[in-house]
C-alpha cells in the first residue's frame, strides 16, 4: 500500500495506473475466481470448454439447414460467432460487476478502482482462451486456408482490449452506483445477440436492413471473426469501431477522473 | 516517519434505496448515532464530521463510543476507503488495517492460498510472500489446517490467519476494531505482544474498542466519539 494518502494532491492517471501495473494482483485474483469457482468439480474449468462445444455441435447443423447455407461454410461462422458473442456478453455484464463483487476488497483498504476492471476482464480472457481452441477443430474440418489478413486480428483484439477495459470502468461505476443499469445492460445484450450476425449471416440481410451492422458489436464481430475465417473485415467496421471507441474512453476518462474514489460510499 | 493528520474531516454517507426517512428512523437514529439529513431526496448519514486529529509515531489512540458512533467509519477513513467528503485527510507511512478481518477471505480457498492472495492485496510481492509464508502459518498456530479451504474453520480460527496475515507485512500504522477476543486465551496473548511490537517500532496504533480496560492498558491517548464527533480528548 502507498506510502503517502492524501485527499488533496491526486491524479486520476496515477491512479489508473497504480491499478494497472500490478499485474500480478488482478492476474492472480482472476485466476482465482475461475479455480475456485470450479474447485469442486472434476472436470475443473474444461467445462467452459465442453459446454461451448456441446452448443455449437448441436446448434450448427440445425441452423445450417434453417438457413440453407453449407455445413461447411456456416459451421467455423457460427463456432466463432457464439465463441466471441460468450465473450462480449460475459466482459459487459461483468464489468457492471467489477466493483460490486469486489466490495470486500474496497470496503478493506485503499485500491486504485482500475485493478478490479482489469481482474474481471482478465478472468473472462481466462475463459476465452478455453473456448476458442474449440475453434482449432471446426477450421480444419471446414478446410479454412487463412492468408496473412489473418494478422489484422491482432490490432482488432487490441481494440477489444481497450473497449472492454474502458467500458469495464463506465459500466462499473454506473451500475454500481445505479443497481438498475445491471438488469438494463443484461436485458440489452440479449436483445443485441439477435441484432448482431451471431448465428446469422450478414450477407443475407435485405438492403434496407443493412443499419443493423452500424451496431459496435456486428462491427467488433466482424473486424475478429473474419480474419480468422480467411477474409479481410469491411473498412466500415474499422471507422466505426474507432469512433466507438474515442467516445468509449472519453466517457471513461471523465467518470473516472470525477468519481473513482466515490465508488466504495455506494457499495 | 509515520503520521496522520485530519483538518476538519466530514464523510457524509448517501443511503440509496432506504425511502424517505421516517419518524420512527428518525427516533432509531438519535439513538444509534448518526445524524441524518435530507439531501436531493437521498438520506444523508452524517457519520463523522469536524474531526480534526494529529497523530505521530509512538502514538497509540483509543476509539471509544457507542455502537454507530462513527468509530469503524473513523478507521476506514484512516485507511483510506472512504476519501473523506470535506477537510483535508494526510497520511504518512504504510497501514496494515485489521478492521473487518474476514473480509477479504476467500471461503474455497485454502489457509495458504488465502495467505497469498491477501498479500498480494496487501501489497507484497510473490518473493516476499515465499519468505513470510512459513512464518504465518507458524504464527497462527493452525497446524495441518493451513491445507484446508477456510469454509472448514471455526470463527476463532479464521481470526488467527486474517490476524497472522495482515501483521505480518512491516507496517507503520496498525488500524484494528476490537475483535481480538474472539481468539483463544493463548492467542489473545501472542496478538497482544505483535501489537505492542508493530507499535514499538516507532509505529502507531488506532484501537477502537468497548472495553475501558483493554484501551487503558494498550493507549496513551482516547478519543470519545458521539454522533461522529469527538467530543472527548484525553
Amino acid at each position: 500500500m502507498s506510502q503517502v494518502h492524501s485527499n488533496l494532491h491526486r491524479s486520476a492517471l496515477a491512479d489508473w495506473w497504480q491499478g494497472t501495473r500490478r499485474t500480478d494482483i488482478w492476474l492472480t485474483l482472476a485466476w482465482f475466481d475461475i479455480v475456485l469457482r470450479y474447485r469442486r468439480s472434476m472436470l475443473g474449468p474444461l467445462w467452459l470448454t465442453l459446454s461451448m462445444g456441446v452448443m455449437i455441435a448441436g446448434m450448427g447443423p440445425l441452423y445450417s439447414s434453417l438457413f440453407g447455407t453449407e455445413l461447411s461454410r456456416f459451421f467455423p461462422h457460427l463456432a466463432l460467432g457464439i465463441i466471441f458473442w460468450a465473450f462480449f456478453s460475459s466482459v459487459v455484464t461483468d464489468a457492471c460487476n467489477a466493483f460490486v463483487g469486489s466490495s470486500n476488497y474496497l470496503k478493506q483498504g485503499y485500491f486504485p478502482i482500475s485493478l478490479f476492471v482489469w481482474r474481471s476482464l482478465a478472468r473472462n480472457l481466462i475463459q476465452f482462451a478455453h473456448q476458442i481452441v474449440l475453434y482449432i477443430p471446426v477450421a480444419l474440418w471446414a478446410g479454412i486456408s487463412l492468408s496473412w489478413s489473418v494478422l489484422l486480428i491482432v490490432p482488432a483484439f487490441l481494440i477489444l482490449i481497450i473497449n472492454a477495459h474502458a467500458l469495464g470502468l463506465l459500466l462499473g461505476l454506473i451500475c454500481t452506483r445505479y443497481r438498475d443499469v445491471t438488469q438494463i445492460v443484461t436485458s440489452v445484450m440479449q436483445m443485441l445477440m439477435f441484432l448482431t450476425p451471431v448465428f446469422w449471416l450478414p450477407e443475407s440481410l435485405p438492403g434496407r436492413a443493412k443499419y443493423v451492422l452500424w451496431n459496435p458489436f456486428a462491427q467488433m464481430l466482424d473486424l475478429l471473426r473474419t480474419p480468422l475465417m480467411g477474409g479481410v473485415a469491411h473498412l466500415h467496421s474499422w471507422i466505426g469501431i474507432m469512433v466507438w471507441t474515442t467516445l468509449c474512453l472519453i466517457a471513461a476518462t471523465l467518470l473516472f477522473s470525477k468519481y473513482r474514489r466515490r465508488v466504495v460510499y455506494w457499495l | 516517519m509515520a503520521s496522520i493528520s485530519l483538518k476538519n474531516v466530514a464523510v457524509n454517507f448517501p443511503i440509496y434505496g432506504a425511502g424517505a426517512a421516517s419518524l420512527k428512523k428518525t427516533l432509531a437514529a438519535s439513538v444509534t448515532g448518526g445524524r441524518f439529513g435530507k439531501e436531493t431526496g437521498v438520506t444523508v448519514v452524517q457519520a463523522l464530521s469536524d474531526i480534526n486529529l494529529e497523530l505521530k509515531s509512538g502514538d497509540r489512540l483509543g476509539l471509544i463510543g457507542h455502537n454507530g458512533a462513527g468509530k469503524s467509519t473513523l478507521l476506514r477513513t484512516l485507511a483510506g476507503v472512504y476519501e473523506p467528503s470535506s477537510g483535508e485527510f494526510m497520511r504518512q507511512g504504510s497501514v496494515a488495517s485489521l478492521i473487518d478481518p474476514s473480509l477479504g477471505i476467500e471461503m474455497d480457498a485454502t489457509g495458504i492460498e488465502n495467505i497469498m492472495l491477501r498479500g498480494l492485496v496487501m501489497g507484497m510481492s510473490k518473493k516476499d510472500l515465499d519468505r513470510l509464508t512459513p512464518e504465518i502459518c507458524e504464527f497462527s498456530g493452525l497446524g495441518e489446517y493451513v491445507n484446508m479451504p477456510v469454509r472448514t474453520y471455526s470463527t476463532g480460527m479464521m481470526m488467527r490467519l486474517a490476524f497472522s496475515i495482515s501483521t505480518s507485512v512491516e507496517a507503520d500504522i496498525l488500524l484494528m476494531d476490537e475483535w481480538l477476543s474472539v481468539g483463544d486465551a493463548e492467542f489473545t496473548e501472542k496478538a497482544e505482544q505483535r501489537m505492542r511490537d508493530v507499535v514499538s517500532k516507532s509505529g502507531i496504533l488506532v484501537l477502537a474498542s468497548h472495553s475501558p480496560e483493554l484501551i487503558a492498558k494498550e493507549c496513551n491517548r482516547v478519543i470519545h466519539l458521539e454522533h461522529g464527533r469527538i467530543v472527548e480528548v484525553s
